[in-house]
């Protein structure tokens, strides 16, 4: 029985080990932000982070990640504002939605490496995640706009830190 | 048919369908019960009308009968609701009512499409608010002691104007208890509604009230729903996509799976789900390993020997014969035009099916609580989800439809495009769950949810255009395809006439409006005919549907491929000769006034439509065609601001870069939303391949409701058009669909994403649809800009690079 550690709890998963990551995210922990959209690998839509990277969670098993630390859309932030979500809400990104989890997951692995992307890495980088509703001219902007917040944050702290 | 018109239906219209009000006339103010609806949705309260409840903490909540599946449309109606309520946009709340047979006689027909929404509810919605706020204004006089003419609403308050004191909603609804009413229609028609360009809400980027729990994941989509002691079920792909039949199950090797349940072979009477077979087990993943373990045998029946080739054959020998074809216009004298013409041009077009994909996979649980059916699942529909499952229920169960109580609960649809109105899945979960005696939630895979999509139909397109004295002066459009129109009469063809229609058969004469419309277009041709040519065997085998803009998707580009044709032929410039048929003369002036008087000689098209549902929100038509006011005016105004923006024929265009222009007026003749698009595209002359360096979209829907939120619409429509000429092809082989996945159907991602500049015009008529229209310019615009740049016709959607590099071939 494969001990996970999720968002920072850790849970016993009562699946065969062989089970994907997705459905015991979904089903097992109730965890529905993260959603099934091709199971393959192929859409992005169940993107989490395992040790910090955007990972799809179709395509591992639950077996393979004992002792990795994963982080789920409902665990990205304690106030749900994290800057790639305020960034979302500003360029007003989501339609149907279903597709936002994973994209959002994806742009925050995205930027925790780099905040300083440019246009054709923020492609590069969000390519693999589909939208139906064709969000994505907002999803461009939205993670520029992400990135900004970071990155005054980023100013702000380093100021505080050496006027302090 | 069961065509509304007239003042019995606009009666209903404000007579809150409640049955427990229905024997006076009145909106009640202060009404004690609403029906059911009080048992359904209790809320406490003050509910002028079934639209809101203001509740004493001054919170209004508006209840939603649409679905929610990524058009804000909730956000729109609350918007149009809150304008005239004066109620603070922070103050507003949304809900959606349970779907029930006592419901729909409150609420009416549930259903969502043809980018109807804001187009059929603004004029109630909005009457409705100014009900709301003038009880208001007079109760709020009566805490103030003042006199109602001197007090004025804004902000959730009613303030004397003179003494500047002034009361809260909230407050109003905790001191009297209200009870005014409206007699109907006197006092509606009284109402005095606010003129266009003095709205603060309306108009207004309001924030989506749907996406903060989108960016969190705390939104609740169908597939989100867990009930105690569920049991997951997966569906076998069928042998074909329609007619094949169950023979035998054998299970032994799906025993061998922990938590494998047991398989089912699901009732398929009715002709929904047929062929059928799903594994239940305690966890999904089990279910979808069951679910290939299983040996199914099945007679794959009559569709079994068909591919997209067999039906476009046959489309090419159908058209032939003049007998099979029904007229859908006809003006002027069709024949003698083309024999007098100069020239004649003939052409074919062709276009491939293609399927909506949502990201969400088809979904539903059912659970059986005290003999009542609740469904869970978010569907375009609840009312015709619920009528199905009656129907069906009352086949399997041998009871009468009237004995079956259904409850159908609705959630964000996570995308519908005309692909969340077939009720398959609710169905089979619901006959599982009988089976199994346990709750079901029937997941359909990716795999799955391809192998039993509802297309749209496969289209063969012939014109012809007389030319004289330089100008079009006839134009004959014959379409053959698969109509959906036949399918959605089901229930009498099975026994189950559960939505009271007369037989298809007996309607032979009429033509499915939803496989044709688009090619009505608003060009003003001397002499016109389009006839409707249908093919049985494509309806059923592919299963037609609707898909985001229904015909116009296909329709617009064979017209707008054709209309460029013409101005070549005719050495003209394909925007001034667009511009010099958008006269708005004849039939394309629209209708002179917004709003609906009874009598009103209606545009003819408006009697040939088929439209025999039990359509409870009756004045809808009419508000479908106030929006044509202006006619083909308004289409040339889009026009010229898209070539304008665009730069056509004046920016500098580097070599192998073309432009095209195309105009549409989706979603119906009686219901245009005007809007030109300009695509720039450059052509690889090498290797066929072609980038989209930028689309242009102009369009005016009317009154815009929320800015922000419909060029986002527009956006992802003008690229849903984009996927559809570039990416997106589905075919038939053997009577089932080849493609499975993400991998062989595959739709644009965000690098084949151009620059889209999209311009708004908000001319203040009545509102239409935005979430829809741009798409169906996309496609001809990118044809036309492909023939622009290399001189290479594609006469076939989707637009393949082989086909643009066979077409330079062939020009060298
Ligand atoms: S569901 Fe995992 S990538 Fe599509
Ligand atoms: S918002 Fe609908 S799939 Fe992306």
């Amino acid at each position: 029985m494969p001990n996970l550690t999720i968002n920072g709890q850790s849970y016993f998963a009562d699946a065969p080990p062989d089970t994907p990551l997705l459905w015991v995210i979904r089903e097992d922990l109730r965890l529905t932000g993260t959603k099934y959209g091709c199971g393959v690998g192929l859409c992005g839509s169940c993107t989490v982070h395992i040790d910090g990277h955007a990972v799809r969670s179709c395509a591992v098993t639950v077996g393979s990640v004992e002792g990795a630390l994963i982080t789920t859309i409902e665990g990205l932030s304690p106030t749900g504002l994290h800057p790639v979500q305020q960034a979302w809400i500003e360029h007003q990104v989501p339609q149907c939605g279903y597709c936002q989890s994973g994209q959002i997951m994806q742009a925050a692995a995205l930027l925790s490496q780099n905040s300083n992307l440019s246009e054709q890495q923020i492609v590069d980088g969000m390519n693999g995640n589909l939208c139906r509703c064709a969000t994505y001219s907002r999803i461009v902007g939205a993670v520029r706009r992400a990135a900004e917040i970071m990155n005054r944050a980023a100013e702000i702290t380093h100021e505080g830190a050496s006027h302090g | 048919m069961v065509r509304s018109t007239g003042s019995a239906t606009t009666r209903r219209e404000f007579l809150i369908r409640s049955a427990a009000t229905a024997a006076g006339a009145f909106l009640s103010i202060g009404l004690p019960a609403l029906g059911s609806i009080a048992a359904a949705q209790p809320m406490a309260g003050f509910t002028p009308s079934i639209w809101f409840t203001l509740t004493p903490d001054g919170k209004v909540t508006m209840h939603i009968v649409k679905a929610e599946m990524g058009q804000h449309i909730g956000t729109a109606l609350a918007q149009i609701i809150a304008e005239e309520l004066e109620v603070k946009w922070e103050d507003v709340r949304l809900d959606s009512p349970l779907e029930s047979v006592e419901n729909f006689a409150i609420y009416g027909l549930a259903y969502t499409v043809n980018s109807g929404s804001v187009t059929t509810e603004f004029d109630r919605l909005s009457r409705a608010g100014a009900a709301g706020r003038i009880a208001l204004i007079e109760a709020g006089a009566q805490v103030l002691g003042a006199k109602e003419s001197d007090c004025t609403a804004s902000n959730s308050r009613v303030t004397e104007s003179v003494s500047g004191r002034s009361v809260s909603y909230g407050e109003i609804i905790q001191k009297v208890k209200i009870d005014r009413k409206f007699a109907y229609p006197e006092d509606f028609k009284t109402i005095k509604l606010k003129a266009s360009g003095t709205y603060n809400i309306v108009g207004k980027s309001m924030p989506a009230l749907d996406i903060p729990t989108k960016v969190t994941g705390q939104a609740k989509y169908g597939i989100d729903v867990f009930l105690p002691n569920m049991v997951y079920g997966a569906v076998v792909i069928p042998r074909t996509r329609y007619g094949s039949r169950v023979v035998s199950i054998d299970d032994s090797e799906a025993r061998n799976i922990p938590g494998f349940v047991r398989a089912v072979k699901v009732d398929d009477s009715i002709g929904k789900c047929t062929g059928w077979v799903v594994a239940l087990a305690e966890r999904f993943p089990a279910a979808v390993k069951a679910a290939q373990a299983l040996k199914v045998q099945v007679d794959p029946g009559p569709y079994a020997g068909i591919d997209t080739s067999v039906l476009f054959e046959e489309y090419s020998q159908t058209i032939k014969n003049d007998a099979a074809g029904a007229n859908w216009v006809l003006e002027g004298d069709i024949d003698k035009s083309l024999a007098g013409a100069e020239k004649v041009l003939e052409i074919e077009y062709t276009t491939d099916m293609v399927c909506h994909a949502t990201m969400e996979p088809l979904n539903a649980t059912v659970h059986v609580v005290d003999g009542a059916w609740h469904v869970y699942t978010g569907t375009q529909s609840t009312s015709f989800a619920r009528m199905t499952l009656t129907a069906y229920l009352s086949k399997v169960l041998g009871q009468k439809p009237e004995e079956i109580k259904i409850y159908v609960h609705e959630s964000v649809l996570g995308g519908g495009f005309g692909g969340k109105q077939d009720y398959d899945e609710i169905l089979a979960a619901a006959y599982c769950a009988k089976e199994v005696g346990r709750p079901v939630k029937l997941i359909q895979t990716r795999e799955s949810t391809f192998a039993t999509s509802f297309p749209r139909t496969p289209t063969y397109h012939k014109l012809k255009a007389g030319l004289k004295n330089g100008q079009l002066v006839a134009m004959d459009h014959d379409i053959c395809c698969g109509w959906m129109g036949p399918r959605f009469s089901v229930g009498k063809k099975y026994g189950t006439d559960w939505l009271q229609l007369d037989s298809w058969d007996a309607k032979k004469e009429d033509i499915d409006q939803w496989s044709i419309g688009g090619s009505d277009h608003w060009y003003d041709i001397e002499n016109r005919r389009v006839r409707a040519f249908d093919s049985d065997r494509t309806t059923w085998a592919v299963q037609a549907s609707a898909l985001r803009t229904v015909s116009n998707s296909y329709n617009m580009f064979v017209v707008e491929s054709f209309m460029d044709e013409v101005a070549h032929a005719l050495n003209r410039d394909p925007l001034e000769f667009r511009l010099a048929l958008l006269n708005g003369k004849g039939s394309a002036r629209g209708i002179p006034n917004a709003g609906y008087e009874p009598g009103t000689p209606s545009d003819y098209y408006m009697d040939r439509l088929w439209i025999s549902l039990p359509w409870p929100n009756d004045n809808s038509w009419p508000m479908y065609q106030s929006t044509t006011v202006g006619g083909a005016l308004r289409l040339a105004n889009c026009l010229r601001v898209a070539a304008g923006r665009a730069g056509w024929r004046a920016k500098k265009l580097s070599p192998n870069t073309g432009m095209g222009i195309a105009v549409s007026s989706a979603e119906e003749r009686q219901s245009p939303t005007w809007v030109a698009g300009i695509a720039e595209v450059t052509v690889d002359p090498q290797a066929g391949t072609y980038k989209i360096n930028r689309l242009t979209i102009a369009m005016d829907p009317g009154t815009v409701i929320n800015p922000l939120n419909a060029k986002s619409q527009i956006q992802g429509a003008a690229l849903w058009g984009l996927s559809q000429v570039m990416a997106e092809r589905l075919t038939l082989k053997a009577g089932a669909f080849e493609q499975s996945n993400f991998h062989d159907y595959s739709p644009i991602r965000l690098a084949d994403v151009p620059p889209i500049d999209v311009e708004l015009i908000d001319s203040g008529h009545h509102p239409s649809g935005v979430g829809e229209p741009a798409s169906t310019v996309v496609a001809p615009a990118v044809a036309n800009a492909i023939y622009d740049a290399v001189g290479v016709r594609v006469r076939h959607m989707p637009i393949t690079a082989e086909a643009v590099l066979a077409g330079l071939r062939k020009k060298t």
